[in-house]
């Protein structure tokens, strides 16, 4: 009962908080009223004030408008790397599991050896490609994260695939079509959501790790990772500014690793 | 009183309650030296839950009241710590399923050499000769090193039974030893009981199976309702049952089941020729010839592994055979030949409620919906079952909704694969029945595969006995 309850709480606490920060990065601009480019030299490093309600930054731009710009930007990648992986990952992964065979063994060798490589590295290295294009982060992380979606996809269809009851439903006239629908997604479904918003939770981070470096977005584009480094020598003199950028980057970590936790739990 | 009539486990007035109310009990009985009880129930009768209670395992929220002596120790029956230090020394338990009471990671002679040593207080070199004694008087030496799950089940539960006596407890309590066993492992089984019986032992045995109470002998217990019906000497209570509950449950049995009648029959509706299978490197079967008509029945017996179920699957469709040919009339559909499945919760898609299963079939195939009804009516379905998910009925219940969808489909061929051996007989005999009725008054042939002779012989006139090799 208490569980129950607890399982409950920690899945609408996720998804509250999710909601919030979508909430925040959609309205946020419209707040600010000031685009999240536009300078003023005249007030930088302000602190958060009835005017400005989070602050400026050291030249002058509105905090409010530049974290709601890269929070909605985080959250677009996320979602975007997330459906670009899934969708041809789980694709793959039911492929694999009807057909079996070489089929199965020459697209498992593919998903082998993209694990080899480390997922940063392939960003990397197709950054060098297009310095500062965003592309080269969706494609990555994409070509880094289908493998999960493949493989659980894979292992379970199998399973289901050999299942007494589909051999029923087969013989009862049943197409594929209603095997898949009926039989093997709501198996599914529940393991994949979980891996989705894990997924997320990866990409967000792999976004803010790469304008960190200075890989990822290229200034004047707002962006959590790029406004950390960017902020990083005025800490000591306005620390408020850096916290900001951090807070977003935890919070939104937090509210999708609560949603897949949530989510597991469920299901298990 | 003499010494050695001092009964081994005496329980007086046990009953066991949940917060719900009474469950068990009260019951009381005792077990002497070198006698068996037996307690006969079906499913649900409470039968495990008393063994539970004796043994103090009881599962959380559940409270047993009353005595139970073990030899000469007396202790209150919700006492856990007075019982625990009496298992596996003076009270042992076989649980249900070998396949989950064995360690999946540990060799078999190492389990129970294990339990030599550690219950039993021998050395260790004692104990691993005293694992190959037991393992080769059982006829199982070549398994000291052999992983469990590459034991077939009766093996795995000779292995179990050993190791349930390698503590040398006087009483052995046993749940459900001979589930899902064929009949030749079946007796391996008994003849294991009944050698420990010859050494002193008491063993209390739970089973459904009457051919077991039958062998053991001893007394048996009648359980229904968490209340001991009827108690008596195997002799007399199986031949002269009193309480109406037991009779019923004696005409279960397969042995004493009226003969079917002999079905009209009609046109051909599948015919195989020249059947032949191996799997790996054994011969299933070679050069079979089958034919079978509508309306005719056809029972296939033999043990476990002889290819009963190959052969059926092979008549469907889902299975190549090496050579051979199965024809169908080229006339009738092939969702016409059906098959009904051991395990019916295996058979469903678990996540579809049963109501909308069958309404996808009926959409699927342009079956009017109205048919169902009736049809549940037939089988003696209530109408609420629809709104379930397979896994929330009975197992009785879902064969009965297996076989309501394959009659949707006007079957002329029912392959039916050991459709009830994992059902209590009462409720065995009813879909059986139901089984054999319904295919008949539709002319629709039955092939059904089982492991019981008896059953074969009550329902088919036709008999195909398998062996190994």
């Amino acid at each position: 009962m208490n569980r129950r309850f607890f399982q409950f709480d920690r899945h609408g606490l996720g998804l509250a908080l999710l909601l919030l920060i979508a909430l925040f990065a959609l309205a946020g601009p419209w707040l600010a009223g000031r685009a999240p480019f536009e300078q003023d030299l005249y007030g930088v490093l302000q602190a958060p004030g009835l005017h400005e309600p989070l602050g400026t930054d050291h030249l002058g731009r509105s905090m409010l408008a530049r974290l709601a710009d890269a929070t909605r930007l985080s959250l677009g990648l996320a979602l975007i790397s997330v459906l670009t992986a899934a969708i041809p990952g789980t694709l793959l992964g039911l492929l694999a599991a009807w057909r079996g065979g070489w089929t199965a063994r020459l697209i498992g060798t593919v998903a082998d050896s993209v694990l080899a490589l480390p997922g940063l590295l392939l960003v990397l290295l197709l950054s060098a490609f297009a310095p500062g294009a965003f592309w080269p982060l969706y494609v990555g992380l994409s070509l880094v994260l289908w493998v999960e979606y493949f493989r659980v996809t894979q292992a379970t269809a199998s399973v289901v695939f050999a299942s007494g009851h589909v051999e029923a439903a087969r013989l009862l006239g049943f197409g594929p079509g209603y095997v898949l629908w009926r039989h093997v997604l709501p198996e599914l479904l529940p393991l994949l959501a979980t891996l989705m918003s894990f997924g997320a939770s990866a990409a967000v981070l792999a976004l803010a790790a790469m304008g960190f470096v200075g890989l990822g977005a290229q200034p004047p584009a707002a962006e959590l990772g790029l406004m950390m480094t960017e902020l990083l020598p005025y800490a000591a003199e306005a620390p408020w500014i850096i916290a900001s950028p951090i807070v977003v980057l935890t919070l939104a970590t937090l509210a999708l690793v609560l949603l897949s936790d949530a989510m597991q739990r469920r299901h298990a | 009183m003499m010494p050695d009539t001092l009964p081994l486990l005496r329980v007086d007035q046990l009953d066991i309650s949940s917060v719900d109310g009474r469950l068990v009990g009260p019951v009381s009985f005792s077990l002497l030296p070198g006698r068996a009880l037996t307690l006969l129930g079906e499913s649900g009768a409470g039968k495990s839950l008393l063994a539970q209670a004796i043994l103090g395992t009881l599962p959380r929220g559940l409270r047993a009241a009353g005595r139970i002596v073990v030899g000469r120790e007396s202790s209150d029956s919700g006492d856990v710590r007075a019982r625990r230090q009496h298992w596996g020394r003076a009270l042992a338990l076989l649980p249900q399923e070998p396949s989950l009471a064995l360690d999946p990671t540990m060799r078999v002679g190492h389990q129970l050499s294990e339990t030599h040593a550690l219950v039993g207080g021998k050395p260790r070199t004692e104990a691993w000769q005293h694992t190959l004694k037991d393992l080769g008087a059982l006829g199982l030496s070549h398994a000291a090193n052999a992983w469990p799950s590459t034991l077939s089940g009766g093996m795995a539960q000779r292995v179990a039974l050993a190791i349930t006596r390698a503590g040398s407890a006087p009483v052995l309590i046993v749940d459900e030893p001979t589930k899902g066993l064929d009949p030749h492992w079946r007796d391996a089984i008994v003849a294991q009981l009944q050698d420990a019986m010859r050494q002193g032992c008491a063993v209390l045995t739970i089973t459904h199976d009457i051919a077991v109470a039958r062998a053991l002998g001893g007394e048996v217990a009648v359980m229904r309702d968490g209340t001991i019906v009827e108690q008596a000497s195997a002799d007399t209570l199986l031949a002269q049952p009193q309480h109406h509950y037991t009779r019923t449950l004696i005409a279960a049995d397969p042995l004493n089941w009226p003969r079917k009648p002999a079905a009209a029959t009609g046109d051909e509706v599948i015919r195989a020729t020249g059947l032949a299978k191996r799997f790996g490197a054994q011969n299933l079967f070679r050069q079979l010839d089958l034919s079978l008509h509508a309306g005719e029945r056809v029972a296939v017996t033999g043990p476990s592994g002889s290819g009963k179920s190959t052969l059926g699957n092979i008549l469907l469709g889902l299975i190549q055979a090496d050579a051979g040919h199965v024809n169908q009339p080229g006339n009738v559909a092939r969702v016409r030949y059906q098959k009904l499945y051991q395990d019916p919760t295996a058979a469903f898609a678990p996540r579809r409620t049963l109501g909308h299963a069958l309404d996808d079939l009926c959409r699927r195939h342009r079956v009017d919906p109205a048919r169902i009804a009736p049809l549940m009516q037939r089988l003696r379905l209530r109408p609420v079952l629809l709104t379930r998910l397979p896994g929330a009925v009975s197992g009785g219940e879902l064969q009965r909704f297996a076989l309501l969808r394959a009659l949707l489909l006007d079957p002329v061929f029912l392959f039916a694969d050991e459709p009830t051996s994992r059902l209590d007989p009462v409720t065995q005999k009813e879909v059986i029945d139901l089984i054999v009725d319904v295919t008949t008054e539709r002319g629709c042939a039955l092939m059904l595969v089982t492991h019981d002779r008896a059953l074969g012989n009550a329902v088919a006139e036709r008999q195909l006995v398998f062996g190994l090799g």
